[in-house]
């Protein structure tokens, strides 16, 4: 999985703010009930404590004492856990309830008050138990005029356990929240990138061959339509300049030819004169010469262009590979032949691609040419054609002087020679490569190259594979040509 | 046999004409499409060489409205344009043949005989050159009545040569005439031939046949010198 996808990186930012906000959210509750839960309580006390007073303490001197101390007890302070204690104003006890059954304070242990003003206030214990007691102590003066401290108590434990069980929720809820939070983010994400996988398939397609082709434009009018109307207006421009590139390189070879006609006349019309020296001829001869490797040139770079423009791969039948190499190379074997050169093949006969035959030949006959030429006497060159899965494999093997490894990204450059004095000789014009590449590129293939100095060259082409009808690599009679719409 | 020529570049016109008056045709030069089929409406020639690049008017124009009034002149197109399409094109609309710049003018020259003899050709069945004899039934070659054993690219080769002899062959036409144009320019496979059959067709001749011209190309003539 790609972590710096953009689905990913977004699912993470917008999980990342869900969670602050649910914390946020959880301490705003958490301290918003304690302070309820704790008011809530402290009122209940207040009041009991109240309305022990106007109801039990009024009474105090008529009834006396032990009256108000059955008549609390018979409340059960400690069934209901609240302790409750009456001190008189001389610091002395008057009641105290005993310890409640659940044992959460112990009431001997909760500090006696004195001096308390005439209003009533909060106490809150922290010594009588696990637990704090929240007390509420109300000032109470009887009728007769003896004053007394009534306080209500109740221990915290209910509301801490309230508030306990509500982070427990908080802290086992938010991260399952968040996850599925998370989870949806990254499927609404990748829903909405959708199109943009779209678009990047498309464009991984698109190539100096189907330059023609655009993006699907979906109408959403949204981001996306904007991005795609926007790549396409790019590829126009790119389209525009690549097909100007091509024009010209076709004009400029259209320019040269009508001059290189004209000097290859004259210059022919002078050797059928008689009266011209022996030296003379050979000067012509050789001004022609170079005609001839100019011509040659111009013929290349314009057939460069042609193929890069897309215009020599219209016309493709079904191609056997292993028949069309070896009848090409059978007619260059007395090159071979010449510098005592093993030309060996290794064809599998039923090896088919859909190819322009007369450009497969070309490539063949690049290669045997090269390799024949980079080869000292006596070495050996081998042809193999080959089924490796989807691919129809033609490879040129030599035992040669091989190339440099500076030298091999840039073979197929136009005009590249890997060593100048080598190459001069033997006349190319260093676009042999290029033009084999041109042609691979147009019809679908891959060429690599793959040399080591002093022991040879192996050059291969990979191109998709068909199973169909091979049909002859021969002449260009009877060809039934099939047309592929670009 | 009169020739016309449509031809907007002068050196190139007056090269061509001057080769084709020296083979003694007539020769007449237009230099824009206008002016061409005018005259190509105007007199009966033999056969037409139109360039495809013309001012006024385009010379697959030209051709189109020749071919309206005029259905059996030969028309022998030349361009600068080598493409299949526009090849087939200009063959669709009528030419007849289709000459791509620069070419030899060997070449020019092999084509329009082949235009202007068309219908039945009658071709010998033996060609003789000095003491060479090349039979084309039985394929066989003979130099002063000793068999000569030639491969089949060797055969092709010669017999090309026999038939034009005389006439200075260029690597170009000889690699479209015995190989295909894919071996176009790439490999210097037309040398290595010649020298085999120079090996086995002039050693230990005193005449050579087989003479190379530089720069130009091959040809086998009579009564060379070595």
């Amino acid at each position: 999985m790609n972590f710096h996808s953009l689905r990913l990186r977004m699912a993470a930012w917008y999980a990342g703010v869900l969670a602050l906000c649910l914390v946020v959210f959880g301490a705003a509750v958490y301290l918003g009930l304690a302070g309820y839960l704790e008011r809530t309580l402290r009122s209940s006390l207040r009041n009991d404590a109240q309305s022990i007073g106007e109801k039990l303490l009024v009474d105090v001197n008529r009834k006396g004492e032990s009256f108000v101390t059955g008549e609390i007890n018979e409340m059960a302070p400690e069934i209901s856990g609240r302790f409750i204690r009456i001190t008189r104003a001389d610091g002395s006890i008057l009641y105290q309830s005993p310890a409640p059954i659940n044992q959460n304070f112990v009431p001997s242990k909760i500090a006696t008050l004195r001096n308390w003003g005439s209003q009533p206030f909060s106490v809150e214990d922290s010594h009588a138990g696990v637990h704090s007691v929240l007390i509420e102590a109300v000032p109470f003066v009887a009728p007769e005029g003896n004053s007394f401290l009534i306080e209500v108590g109740a221990s915290a434990r209910e509301i801490h356990s309230t508030l306990h069980g509500l982070v427990t929720t908080l802290g086992l809820g938010m991260p399952l929240i968040i996850a599925v939070a998370a989870l949806g983010g990254i499927l609404v994400m990748r829903r909405a990138l959708r199109p943009l996988d779209e678009i990047t398939r498309t464009a991984e397609t698109i190539t100096s061959r189907n330059f023609g082709e655009r993006l699907p434009t979906i109408r959403t009018g949204d981001e996306i339509e904007r991005l795609t109307t926007s790549l396409n207006r790019m590829m126009s421009r790119l389209e525009d300049s690549f097909q100007h590139i091509s024009r010209f390189s076709a004009d400029v070879s259209h320019e040269l030819r009508t001059p290189l006609t004209i000097l290859r006349g004259e210059l022919e019309s002078l050797t059928q004169y008689d009266h011209l020296s022996p030296a003379a001829l050979e000067v012509v001869g050789s001004a022609l010469e170079e005609i001839a490797r100019l011509t040659q040139i111009v013929n290349q770079l314009l057939e460069i262009s042609r193929l890069e423009a897309g215009q020599a791969t219209r016309e493709v039948a079904v191609v056997s590979v292993g028949e069309l190499a070896i009848s090409t190379a059978e007619q260059m074997r007395l090159l071979a032949d010449e510098k005592s050169i093993r030309l060996d093949y290794l064809v599998s006969s039923d090896v088919a691609v859909v190819g322009n035959a007369s450009l497969l030949k070309q490539v063949v006959v690049n290669l045997l040419d090269n390799a024949i030429k980079y080869t000292p006497q006596g070495g050996s060159v081998e042809l193999l054609v080959e089924i490796q899965g989807t691919k129809a494999v033609l490879e040129v093997r030599d035992t040669g002087i091989g190339i440099p490894a500076h030298a091999l990204p840039h073979l197929c450059e136009r005009f590249y020679r890997a060593d100048r004095a080598r190459t001069r000789g033997s006349g190319g014009a260093g676009l042999g490569l290029s033009i084999v590449k041109s042609i691979c590129a147009a019809q679908g293939g891959e060429l690599s190259i793959q040399s080591s100095e002093g022991q040879g060259t192996r050059v291969r082409i990979e191109m998709p594979r068909v199973n169909g009808r091979p049909q002859s690599p021969d002449e260009d009679s009877s060809r039934e040509y099939l047309r592929l719409e670009h | 046999m009169r020739i016309l020529l449509i031809e907007d570049e002068v050196k190139l016109s007056s090269f061509i004409k001057r080769g084709l008056v020296a083979e003694r045709y007539a020769v007449d030069v237009a230099k824009d499409g206008r002016s061409g089929l005018e005259l190509a409406q105007t007199y009966q020639y033999d056969l037409i060489i139109l360039d495809l690049m013309l001012p006024g008017m385009d010379g697959s124009e030209v051709l189109r409205r020749i071919r309206k009034e005029n259905s059996s002149v030969p028309v022998l197109i030349l361009s600068a344009r080598d493409s299949v399409q526009d090849k087939v094109s200009n063959m669709e609309t009528g030419a007849d043949d289709y000459l791509t710049k620069p070419f030899a003018f060997a070449e020019l020259l092999v084509r329009i005989k082949a235009l202007m003899r068309r219908g039945p050709v009658n071709r010998a069945s033996t060609i003789r050159i000095n003491d060479l004899e090349l039979d084309r039934l039985s394929q066989q070659v003979k130099r002063a009545g000793h068999r000569i054993d030639l491969t089949a690219k060797e055969y092709a080769l010669l017999e090309y040569l026999m038939s034009n002899a005389g006439r200075v062959l260029s690597r170009n036409m000889i690699i479209e005439h015995v190989w295909d144009q894919s071996f176009d320019g790439i490999t210097n496979i037309v040398d290595v031939y010649i020298r085999h059959l120079r090996n086995k067709v002039d050693t230990g001749h005193d005449s050579k046949l087989l003479r190379t011209v530089r720069g130009v190309g091959y040809t086998i003539r009579e009564g060379a010198e070595a």
